[in-house]
């Protein structure tokens, strides 16, 4: 097993060598991705929580998790398939607004709304898909925009009645989930400690499952097939492979985690607001992503993360706050393309270098 | 003669409408053909004409957070809109000139969504600093004295006056833009270079400077939609991304790099757009997509477009 750390480095045996070899080896298994978004849910709130100086709150770190999902999907179209949708907040606002309507008229259970807001979110991509995918390359991001703020205005004027128009819809009515357990109710106990309530393990677990099934789209061949449309369009339409359809599956299923994200919004929130359709929903994913790093699935939940922070912590001590983050967002796309999660990545690296290296 | 007069006041409004929808597409339209450029920071530029505009023709209320703690307060020239309308256009030529040295092109060898994203992030800044420096509330502001109230056109009925000037205006604009582009050599490299970029270059011809000055000239187009544009709206620090995307639907509609395009397809919009505002005004804001929508399915290259842009 060590000859794999040893061969690199070309030393001796070393203990440091034989644990980064073994390290690796556990990363490489297929539960690797669960086993750490599992880790991650349970340890994350306690130190977010327990910051020094500006410490978060439970409701933001559930929020991080729900903006997490959006983003992870997001960056399988954009950091995977090399598609920048200036659009996506169509698909978080219908998610969102299916889910609360859906919650009033026929059932509030909480994962059924979810369904309906991924449901929603997934037949509006293949329509917006279509019409957006019609030409290609840099007209993408164009009409994408364009679309996304046809919803806002649709849900602003002829479906104002049923929206709620400028003032948002208000009245989403939560269930228990599966009737039985109240979204607040708190663990007891160690439980309490690390779980808290019923709605942080539901979010959790979602957040988990798109860490998951992400990881596991993106290591398959048909994620394969996306990053080489990124790499080379023309290539994968010569091997005989219908691009356009292979577009089309990513722009809908980054729609299908929007979805599920606002489905879990709408239930967090109990209220969708008619900003969730504007373009400004879609640009505040796209500087997630891309502040995270594109490159890979962790980059987006970074991004979220730094993106909600400084929105809702940051902000209160600095009033131009959106403009720190522009500024940081142009830096990141002008001199450091792989973002926060580069930085994470290279110091990895380093940590790696050091410890084959054996400094004794 | 009812009918005559809703149908006057319908295309005088339509014209108005579409006079600062093409302005902006303009610029938009011509980098998009000659350099396969999308600049969301085009709208960064009629952000600034609109603000510096003001603060030339009239007096700027400082009072944003950053613009209070330096203690700006108001601040303006007061000089009037005719001296905005004269000095804007080229203050925006200037910008547009920086922005291509600066910011367009460190990025022509970068991937697409590097180009979108970085223009997409200069806006985002400019926004903000505005809003930093003269707040995110809305202002409304007067119109000089002579395009205040209504001229009288007779039978016909009567018109308020800052439309016609701003149709005016921008007729004069596109009219010199057009002969610029039709009779010079700038605009004969600029219209090969929409056709075939590569091939003008392989024949010798240096493209960077015409492309350099066509992107000023598209600039300096936004700038003065940004002065006329200010004493209409109410304005806010997102007007800026507010006209952009109608612009770009101006372009999708009309076709890349094509003049005559931006022009028809800002006169539909328009009158789109202002068509459901009297008929159907829950409708107003949804009919322009529709549209461009059906234009993209029935002709994807836009209705006077030649090229494909596919990079």
């Amino acid at each position: 097993m060590s000859d794999a750390a040893e061969a690199p480095t070309g030393q001796g045996h070393s203990e440091a060598g034989d644990l980064v070899a073994r390290w690796d080896a556990f990363r490489q298994r297929e539960a690797f991705p669960a086993i750490a978004a599992i880790a991650f849910v349970i340890l994350f709130p306690l130190v977010f929580t327990n910051l020094p100086a500006y410490n978060g709150y439970m409701s933001l770190v559930e929020l991080i998790y729900i903006w997490a999902i959006f983003a992870i999907g997001f960056n399988l179209l954009l950091g995977y398939t090399g598609l920048l949708s200036f659009g996506h907040a169509a698909f978080w606002g219908a998610g969102a607004y299916a889910a609360g309507l859906f919650s009033v008229a026929i059932s509030g259970d909480p994962l059924i709304m979810v369904v309906v807001a991924a449901v929603t979110a997934i037949v509006l991509a293949v329509f917006l898909g279509v019409l957006s995918l019609r030409r290609g390359g840099i007209y993408f991001a164009i009409l994408t925009l364009a679309f996304g703020q046809m919803m806002y205005y649709i849900a602003l004027g002829p479906l104002g009645a049923i929206t709620g128009g400028e003032d948002g819809f208000t009245g989403v009515s939560v269930d228990p989930l599966f009737g039985v357990l109240e979204m607040g109710a708190e663990f007891a106990g160690v439980l309490g400690v690390l779980l808290h309530d019923v709605g942080y393990v539901m979010f959790a677990s979602f957040f988990v499952l798109a860490i998951v099934g992400a990881v596991r789209i993106v290591r398959s061949p048909y994620g394969t097939i996306f990053r080489a449309i990124a790499e080379n369009e023309q290539r994968v339409e010569f091997l005989g492979l219908h691009v356009w359809r292979y577009k089309l599956a990513a722009f809908v299923l980054s729609a299908a985690f929007a979805g599920v994200a606002a489905g879990l919004h709408t239930v967090h929130a109990r209220y969708v607001a008619i900003a969730s359709l504007y373009w400004i929903t879609s640009g505040d994913i796209v500087i997630m992503a891309v502040l995270g790093g594109t490159s890979s699935v962790f980059g987006p939940i970074l991004g979220a993360l730094a993106f909600l922070y400084v929105e809702n912590i940051v902000s209160g001590e600095i009033a131009f706050w959106l403009l720190i983050l522009g500024v940081l967002f142009v830096t990141v796309v002008w001199l450091f393309p792989s973002g926060l999660w580069g930085l994470v990545s290279a110091m990895r690296t380093a940590v790696r270098r050091r410890l084959l290296e054996g400094r004794p | 003669m009812s009918l005559l007069a809703t149908t006057i006041g319908f295309l005088i409004q339509t014209l108005a409408v579409a006079s600062i929808y093409i302005l902006v597409a303009i610029g938009l339209s011509i980098t998009l053909g000659t350099l396969k450029f999308v600049n969301f920071a085009h709208a960064a530029v009629y952000l600034a004409g609109i603000y510096i505009g003001l603060a030339v023709a009239l007096e700027l209320p400082f009072s944003g957070d950053i613009g209070r703690s330096i203690g700006l307060g108001e601040v303006g020239l007061g000089l009037g809109f005719l001296a905005a309308l004269a000095v804007i256009p080229i203050i925006s030529f200037g910008l547009g000139l920086l922005m291509e040295r600066f910011i367009a092109r460190p990025f022509y060898d970068r991937p697409d969504t590097d180009q979108i994203l970085v223009t997409f992030g200069v806006l985002l800044i400019v926004q903000e600093v505005i809003r930093g420096l003269v707040g995110g509330r809305s202002m409304t502001f007067t119109r000089p004295e002579w395009a205040q109230g209504a001229v009288g056109l007779g039978p016909l009925g009567t018109f308020a006056r800052w439309r016609l000037a701003i149709i005016a205006i921008t007729a004069v604009l596109v009219f010199v833009v057009y002969l610029y582009i039709e009779y010079t050599d700038v605009g004969l490299a600029v219209r090969a270079g929409t056709e075939d970029a590569e091939m003008v270059n392989l024949l010798g011809v240096r493209v960077t400077r015409p492309f350099l000055l066509i992107f000023g000239v598209g600039s300096g187009l936004a700038g003065a939609a940004g002065v006329v544009s200010g004493p209409v709206f109410s304005v806010v620090p997102e007007v800026g991304i507010g006209v952009l995307v109608p612009a770009f639907l101006v372009v999708v509609v009309g076709g890349v790099g094509s003049l005559v395009g931006s022009v028809v397809g800002g006169l539909l919009i328009g009158a789109v757009e202002v068509g459901l505002q009297m008929g159907a005004p829950t409708w107003a804001s949804v009919g322009i997509y529709a549209l461009a929508a059906v234009v993209i399915m029935l002709r994807p290259a836009g209705l006077f477009g030649v090229v494909e842009v596919d990079k």
